[in-house]
C-alpha cells in the first residue's frame, strides 16, 4: 500500500456514491454554480463528505473534506492564528478549489493554486486518486493538484484536500483615498497588500507587524490624505482576469461600475468580460485532457474550462 | 592515451558543474566541450576509456584560455591548471598539439637579443601597416629603447621577455614608485630573459624548467623579486610545483606581485592628491585567480584616484590568456567583447590592468589601460 | 576564418598518427538538423556524445544522439517536427546540474541544449515580470535586475550555473524558497513547444489565466512535456534589511527543535539551514567563513523586510534558539560576512570532495516536527552501512539533503551507497513525507514512485503525461516508473544499429 493512502470508510462512500457510470456533478453551495457553463440536463447531483480531518498547526497545513465551509475552515483556523488563500464569500472547500478564484485580498493571503498541496479525489473510474503529498515543498511526480484546481470538476470529484495555513500578519487595517494614485502606491510599498480602486477611491490593506504596518501608514501618507476603514466588500457581478498593466486604462474596456485589484489584474465589473478562444494548440491539450481523465464525459457534463 | 594525469587529481572532480559559467569559453560558446567539467571529462576518457585524440578533443584542450577562473569557482579544489598544463606537456610532446611554427615563435623569447630584433621588425611592420589591428599591438612598438638603471638593492626587479620589450615604460613607473616608498630595486635584464609561462601554457614544460633553472641560478640570495606582470608572476610562484625541489619552493615564496608587495608599504608613499579619475579595476586572471593577490591592487590605487570602481563580471576573462588571443582569434574576441560590454557598463575614465597580454588585447578592441603602478607613478609626479 | 586557424589546420591535418579519423557517416536525420540550424550549431562527435551522456547525478545515459544548439523557437520547432519525422526522441538539456539525472539522454536521443538561448528578452516592471529565454542563469537574471532593486526568488545552490529552464523543469528550491516559495510560484507564463511542434503561451500576464493550469502543471515535469523557449518570471522587489543568524548547538536534535519552534511561534523567516559538524567543517576548510568547527549543529536563519519590524522577529529565533540550548548566535556584522556564509552553505556539497572523491546527495521531505527523530535514524544508517553521511538541509521546509561521502574505487561500496539511500528514503517517507523536494524524480527514485502513489495515482500521473506528448517524445523514460507507457525503457525509440548506439 503506498504511504499517501490510508482507508478511509467516509471517502470509499464518497467512492461509491460518485460510481463508474452516469452523468453526476458535486454540489457544494452553488456560489458559483454557472461557472464554465449550465450543468446539462439529467445530471445527477451529490455533496462532498465534510469535516476537517487533521490540523497541525506547527506544520501550518491542514486537511479538510471538500464539502466543509470555507467559514467553518477559518473559523478552527482563526484559534491558532492562521488562514489559507481560499476566498471567503460563503461557499465550500472542494467549490473553491474547483473553481480556483482567489480572495479579493490575495497578496496578503496567496494564491489558492500554492495552498492546494494534495488532493484527493474520484475518479471517473469511481477509483480513489491522490495528487501531491502533505509538504511545502514536493517534486515527486506530476503536479496533479495545480492541474485540479480550476478545473470545474471536469476531471474529478474532488473528495478532500490538504491545504497549507499561513501566519495572520498580527497588523492588518485599511485606509482608504480619494487623492492618490493607487499605481503610484503600488510602486511604493515594499510588499505589497491588497490595492483596491474603483476608479475614483483608493482602498489598501497594510499588513505585518504593528511597528511595520505604523511606518507604511507613515510612507502612504506622503501620496495623499487617508482614513482608517473597515475591511470592504467586493461587489457581485462579474470577474474580469487582466494584466496588470492593463489597469492603467480600464476606460477602454466595457466593464461598466468597477473595482480593480490593482497589481493583481483581477476586475470585480458589472459586465462580463469578452470571451476569447483558446489557442487551438492549447484547446487540443485541454481536450486530451478531459478525454484522458473523463473518456465518457460523465464529470460535471456542461461546464466547460477554458475559452470563455 | 596515457596524459600522465594524477588519478587522484583527475578524481578529485565530481562534476557539479559550478564552473561552468566561470569559464570565459564555455560562457561565449554553451558549449560543454569547452567548459572545465567539460575538459576533464575528455581527459578521464582519454586517458581511462582510452578515447582516441578526435578535432574535437584537441580542440576541446585546445580552446582553454588557461585563465583558471574556474578554480576559485571549486569546491573541490580540484587542480584544474595543472591538469591542463600537464594534458598540453604530454600533447605537445606527442607532436598532437603546439606545431613547429608555434614552437618557432616562443624560441626568441629567452633570448633578449633576438627579441629585441624580431619587436623592431614587428615596429616597422606595424607602422608600415602590415599588421592587424586587432592583435592590438600598440601603436608605437618601441624601435630603441633606454636600458633600465638599477634604483637599489633591496629587491631584485623583475623585466622579462615580451613587456620589457614593449613596455618597458611601466618597468619604469614601477620601480619609481618604489623609488618613492624607500625601495631600491635591481631590474634583473638578462639575468631573467623570461619566465616561460607562455611555453608552459603551450606544454613546452622542458623549456619552461630550463628558463626557471636558468633564472634561479642567477638570483642566488634571498631578496624579494617583484613582478609587475600577473602571468609571469603566476609563473614563478609555480615554481616550487613545477620543478618539485625545496630550492624551487623557497624561490617561489620570494616571488612577489608589485601589487602585493606594495600594499604592505602604501603608508610609506607620499600623500599627494589623488588624480580625478574613476577608475575600474580589470583582474588580470593570473593575479585574481591563480596568485589571488587582487585586492592589493585596490589597496594600491585608492589613495591616488578619486575613485575605484568593479567591474560586474566576477573577474571572468578578457580572452588574452599569453598567446591564446594570436591562436585562437575568434574565441578570443567573442570573450573579449563580453568583457568589454561589461567595461562599458561602469563608465570608468580609465581601466587599470596589471598585465600586459590583457593591456594588449584590450586595446585591440579600443579599450586603453593603464598598469596600475603608471597611474600611481602619475599621481606621484603631477 | 583566420589565416592563423588554416595555418593550424593545416599542420594538424598531416599528423593523423594520433587521432581517429572522426566517422563522418553522414545520415538525413543529421542533414535535416544541420539545413534547420546550422552545422556549427549540430554536434554529432564521439567527444560531445559522452559529454552530454551525464549531468551533475551519479547515472550515465550511455551516449547521446545528435546534439543541437538552438538559438530560437523556431529552431525548437523545427527540431521537433525532425524528430516527430525520424520518430527520435528528444531530451532538453540546460546546465546539466541536475542530481536526480533528468537531463541524461536514454537510448540515444537527439538533445536540445538551451545554453546558446540565454537572453533577459524584456523587463516588464507595470506586469510585474522579466521575460527570458530558458537558457538565462538564474544569478545572472538576478544580477541582471539588481540596478532596478528586483531579484528572482528561487535561488537553489546551483543558481551561479544552473538556467531559468531547469529551474523550471524541476521546480526549483533553495534556502530562501521558505518564505518566498519555489519556482512555481513565480512563473507567471511559458512559452512552450509541444512534442508535437506546436507553439503553445501556458499560463499568462493576466489574473487568473483561463483554463486549466497547464501553466502550473508544466513547472517541475522534468522535461517530459515539451520545451521551454520564453518564460515570464515574476520580479520580487529586493528586501530593504536583512538579519542572518548563526547559531550553534551541542546537538542535532536541539537544532532541529529550534526550527519548528520558530514556525511554531508564527514566524516565517526568509530561510531556515542547518548543517551538521561533518559538513560544517568540510565548508569551513573552504570559504573560511568563521563557522564553528566544533558545533555538533549549526542553524543559518535569515530574515528580511522592512526596516521597522524585523529586528522583533530575529529577535524572537534568537530567544528560541537560546530555549533550545543554542551554545552561540551570532549575527553577521555586514554583507561580506553574510555573502560568506551563504556562500559557505550554497557549495556545501562540492566541499566534500576534500573528503572523498565521489558524493551521493539524497533529497526527501519530511514533516518539520519529525526532522530530529529522521535524522537520528539517518545516522543509525550510517553507521549500519558503515558510511559517512553528512546533513545539510533546508530545515525551515523540511527538506533533507543527506549527503553520503564515499570513495567509488572501494570494493562494494557503491551496493553499500544504494542500500544506505532506500533506508534513508523508506525512514522520510514512514515519517510522512515525500520522496524529493527540489532534485526531481529523474532516472534515479522512479522505483519509489511506488512507495508513494497507488497504480491509479501514478496512471493518473500518465493521463496528464500523456495530454501533452501522446507518443512519449519528451524526455521518456523518466519520472513514471516502469509499466507506464512513456516510462518504459522498452518504450524508448529503437536507435539505427552502429550509428547511434
Amino acid at each position: 500500500m503506498s504511504r499517501l493512502h490510508t482507508a478511509d470508510p467516509v471517502l470509499d462512500a464518497f467512492a461509491k456514491e460518485v460510481g463508474t457510470e452516469g452523468a453526476v456533478a458535486i454540489s457544494g453551495a452553488q456560489t458559483r454554480w454557472n461557472t464554465g457553463g449550465e450543468l446539462a440536463a439529467g445530471t445527477r447531483t451529490i455533496t462532498a463528505p465534510s469535516g476537517i480531518v487533521e490540523y497541525i498547526p506547527e506544520e501550518m497545513i491542514v486537511t479538510v473534506r471538500a464539502g466543509t465551509s470555507v467559514a467553518e475552515l477559518h473559523a478552527e483556523l482563526r484559534v491558532h492564528g492562521q488562514w489559507t488563500a481560499l476566498p471567503e464569500r460563503g461557499g465550500t472547500v472542494g467549490g473553491a478549489i474547483a473553481v480556483g478564484e482567489n480572495d479579493y485580498r490575495r497578496p496578503a493571503r496567496g494564491d489558492v493554486r500554492t495552498a492546494v498541496l494534495q488532493v484527493r479525489y474520484v475518479s471517473a473510474e469511481g477509483e480513489i486518486v491522490t495528487g501531491g503529498g502533505p509538504t511545502v515543498k514536493n517534486v515527486s511526480g506530476f503536479d496533479i493538484p495545480r492541474l485540479i484546481t480550476g478545473s470545474l470538476g471536469t476531471l474529478g470529484c474532488i473528495a478532500e484536500v490538504l491545504l497549507r495555513t499561513n501566519p495572520m500578519p498580527s497588523g492588518q487595517r485599511w485606509f482608504t483615498s480619494a487623492d492618490v494614485n493607487p499605481f503610484a502606491l503600488h510602486q511604493m510599498l515594499l510588499a505589497p497588500g491588497p490595492i483596491l480602486w474603483d476608479g475614483a477611491t483608493t482602498t489598501v490593506m497594510l499588513f505585518g507587524h504593528d511597528v511595520d504596518v505604523e511606518a507604511d501608514r507613515g510612507r502612504i501618507d506622503s501620496l495623499g490624505t487617508f482614513t482608517e476603514v473597515d475591511a470592504p466588500t467586493m461587489p457581485s457581478g462579474f470577474r474580469w482576469s487582466l494584466p496588470p498593466a492593463d489597469l492603467q486604462d480600464l476606460s477602454a474596456l466595457d466593464t461598466g461600475v468597477f473595482v480593480a485589484e490593482v497589481g493583481v489584474g483581477t476586475v470585480h465589473a458589472e459586465k462580463p468580460q469578452p470571451r476569447t478562444p483558446l489557442s487551438p494548440a492549447v484547446q487540443l491539450i485541454h481536450d486530451r485532457m478531459k478525454a484522458e481523465f473523463d473518456p465518457t464525459g460523465r464529470l460535471n457534463p456542461g461546464r466547460i474550462v477554458g475559452g470563455r | 592515451m596515457d596524459l600522465h594525469l594524477d588519478e587522484d587529481d583527475l578524481n578529485s572532480c565530481v562534476q557539479c558543474g559550478l564552473c561552468l559559467p566561470h569559464c570565459p569559453t564555455f560562457r561565449v560558446t554553451g558549449d560543454e566541450a569547452m567548459s572545465p567539467r567539460g575538459r576533464i571529462h575528455l581527459m578521464r576518457e582519454v586517458q581511462d576509456n582510452g578515447a582516441p585524440l578526435t578535432p574535437e578533443v584537441l580542440e576541446s584542450f585546445e580552446t582553454c584560455v588557461q585563465c583558471r577562473g574556474c578554480e576559485p569557482a571549486c569546491p573541490s579544489s580540484v587542480p584544474y591548471g595543472h591538469l591542463m598544463e600537464r594534458t598540453r606537456e604530454t600533447l605537445a610532446d606527442a607532436g598532437a598539439i603546439t606545431p613547429l611554427w608555434q614552437r618557432a615563435m616562443f624560441a626568441p623569447l629567452a633570448t633578449p637579443v633576438a627579441l629585441k630584433a624580431g619587436s623592431a621588425a614587428l615596429g616597422v611592420a606595424k607602422r608600415l601597416k602590415l599588421v592587424p589591428k586587432r592583435l592590438g599591438l600598440p601603436d608605437d612598438l618601441p624601435l630603441r629603447q633606454e636600458p633600465l638603471e638599477p634604483t637599489g638593492t633591496d629587491v631584485y626587479f623583475f623585466t622579462g621577455c615580451v613587456m620589457d620589450a614593449w613596455q618597458r615604460d611601466v618597468h619604469r613607473s614601477g620601480m619609481r614608485v618604489l623609488k618613492a616608498a624607500g625601495i631600491g630595486a635591481t631590474p634583473t635584464n638578462e639575468l631573467a630573459p623570461c619566465c616561460g609561462a607562455l611555453h608552459a601554457h603551450a606544454g613546452l614544460a622542458d623549456q619552461t624548467r630550463d628558463l626557471a633553472e636558468q633564472m634561479m641560478g642567477n638570483l642566488r640570495d634571498d631578496k624579494p623579486i617583484l613582478v609587475d606582470s600577473a602571468g609571469c608572476g603566476a609563473a614563478m610562484k609555480d615554481y616550487g610545483h613545477l620543478l618539485g625541489t625545496t630550492e624551487a619552493e623557497a624561490f617561489s615564496s620570494r616571488v612577489f606581485d608589485i601589487q602585493e608587495f606594495l600594499a604592505d608599504h602604501v603608508g610609506a608613499l607620499p600623500q599627494v592628491d589623488p588624480l580625478d579619475l574613476r577608475v575600474a579595476v580589470q583582474d588580470p586572471c593570473h593575479l585574481r585567480h591563480v596568485q589571488r593577490v587582487h585586492l592589493a591592487t585596490r589597496t594600491v590605487l585608492a589613495p591616488f584616484v578619486r575613485e575605484l570602481v568593479e567591474i560586474n563580471d566576477d573577474g571572468l576573462c578578457c580572452g588574452a590568456g599569453g598567446a591564446y588571443s594570436v591562436l585562437q582569434p575568434e574565441l578570443a574576441g567573442q570573450i573579449r567583447d563580453r568583457k568589454v560590454n561589461s567595461i562599458s557598463a561602469v563608465q570608468p575614465d580609465v581601466v587599470a590592468s596589471a598585465n600586459p597580454g590583457c593591456s594588449l588585447h584590450l586595446a585591440g578592441a579600443g579599450v586603453q589601460t593603464l598598469h596600475p603602478m603608471q597611474i600611481v607613478d602619475e599621481a606621484l609626479s603631477q | 576564418m583566420s589565416l592563423l586557424r588554416r595555418a593550424v589546420d593545416r599542420v594538424r591535418g598531416t599528423d593523423d598518427s594520433v587521432r581517429g579519423a572522426q566517422d563522418h557517416t553522414t545520415d538525413p536525420l543529421l542533414d535535416a538538423l544541420i539545413d534547420a540550424l546550422d552545422p556549427a550549431r549540430v554536434k554529432f562527435d564521439d567527444a560531445q556524445r559522452s559529454l552530454l551522456g551525464k549531468d551533475a547525478s551519479v547515472f550515465d545515459g550511455g551516449n547521446a544522439g545528435p546534439i543541437c544548439y538552438p538559438t530560437s523557437t523556431s529552431e525548437v520547432v523545427a527540431i521537433m517536427k525532425i524528430a516527430t519525422q525520424f520518430d527520435r526522441a528528444v531530451v532538453p538539456r540546460g546546465a546539466g546540474t541536475g542530481l536526480a539525472g533528468g537531463a541524461i539522454p536514454l537510448g540515444a536521443p537527439i538533445v536540445v541544449a538551451v545554453t546558446k538561448m540565454r537572453d533577459v528578452i524584456e523587463i516588464d516592471e507595470a506586469n510585474g515580470v522579466a521575460w527570458v529565454e530558458p537558457g538565462v542563469i538564474n544569478l545572472d537574471l538576478t544580477r541582471h535586475l539588481a540596478p532596478l532593486g528586483y531579484h528572482f526568488a528561487p535561488d537553489p545552490s546551483s543558481q551561479q550555473v544552473c538556467t531559468i529552464g531547469g529551474n523550471v523543469a524541476n521546480n526549483s528550491g533553495g534556502p530562501h524558497c521558505l518564505a518566498y516559495g519555489v519556482t512555481n510560484a513565480h512563473i507567471q507564463a511559458i512559452e512552450v513547444v509541444t512534442p508535437a511542434g506546436d507553439v503553445v503561451m501556458l499560463g499568462g500576464l493576466d489574473a487568473e489565466p483561463d483554463g486549466y493550469d497547464l501553466r502550473g502543471v508544466f513547472v517541475g515535469s522534468e522535461g517530459t512535456l515539451g520545451i521551454a523557449t520564453k518564460v515570464a518570471v515574476k520580479l520580487t522587489k529586493n528586501r530593504p534589511a536583512v538579519r542572518t543568524l548563526l547559531l550553534s548547538f551541542s546537538s542535532v536534535r536541539d537544532a532541529a527543535n529550534t526550527v519548528s519552534g520558530v514556525i511554531a511561534a508564527g514566524i516565517v523567516p526568509a530561510a531556515m539551514e542547518v548543517m551538521d559538524n561533518a559538513i560544517t567543517q568540510a565548508v569551513e576548510n573552504y570559504v573560511n567563513a568563521g563557522y564553528p568547527r566544533d558545533a555538533a549543529a549549526v542553524l543559518l536563519a535569515e530574515v528580511d523586510g522592512p526596516n521597522e519590524g524585523i529586528e522583533i522577529d530575529a529577535n524572537r529565533i534568537r530567544e528560541i534558539g537560546l530555549e533550545n540550548n543554542a551554545t552561540d548566535v551570532r549575527l553577521a556584522a555586514d554583507e561580506a560576512e553574510r555573502a560568506l556564509l551563504w556562500k559557505g552553505r550554497k557549495t556545501a556539497f562540492g566541499a566534500v570532495a576534500q573528503i572523498a572523491p565521489n558524493y551521493y546527495l539524497h533529497d526527501t521531505v519530511v514533516p518539520r516536527s519529525k526532522l530530529a527523530d529522521v535524522l537520528d535514524q539517518i545516522y543509525a544508517i550510517a553507521a549500519k552501512y558503515e558510511l559517512l553521511i553528512m546533513n545539510v538541509f533546508h530545515a525551515g521546509d523540511g527538506n533533507l539533503h543527506p549527503l553520503i561521502v564515499f570513495d567509488g574505487r572501494d570494493e562494494g561500496i557503491l551496493d553499500r551507497v544504494h542500500a544506505a539511500g532506500a533506508e534513508i528514503i523508506e525512514a522520510s517517507l514512514a515519517a510522512g513525507g515525500v520522496l524529493s523536494g527540489e532534485h526531481g524524480i529523474g532516472v534515479e527514485k522512479q522505483a519509489y514512485m511506488h512507495l508513494l502513489f497507488s497504480d491509479a495515482d501514478l496512471d493518473h500521473q500518465n493521463r496528464l503525461r500523456r495530454a501533452f506528448d501522446p507518443t512519449c517524445r519528451a524526455n521518456p523514460g523518466k519520472v513514471l516508473p516502469a509499466g507506464h507507457s512513456c516510462a518504459d525503457i522498452q518504450h524508448l525509440r529503437s536507435v539505427p544499429a552502429g550509428l547511434w548506439g
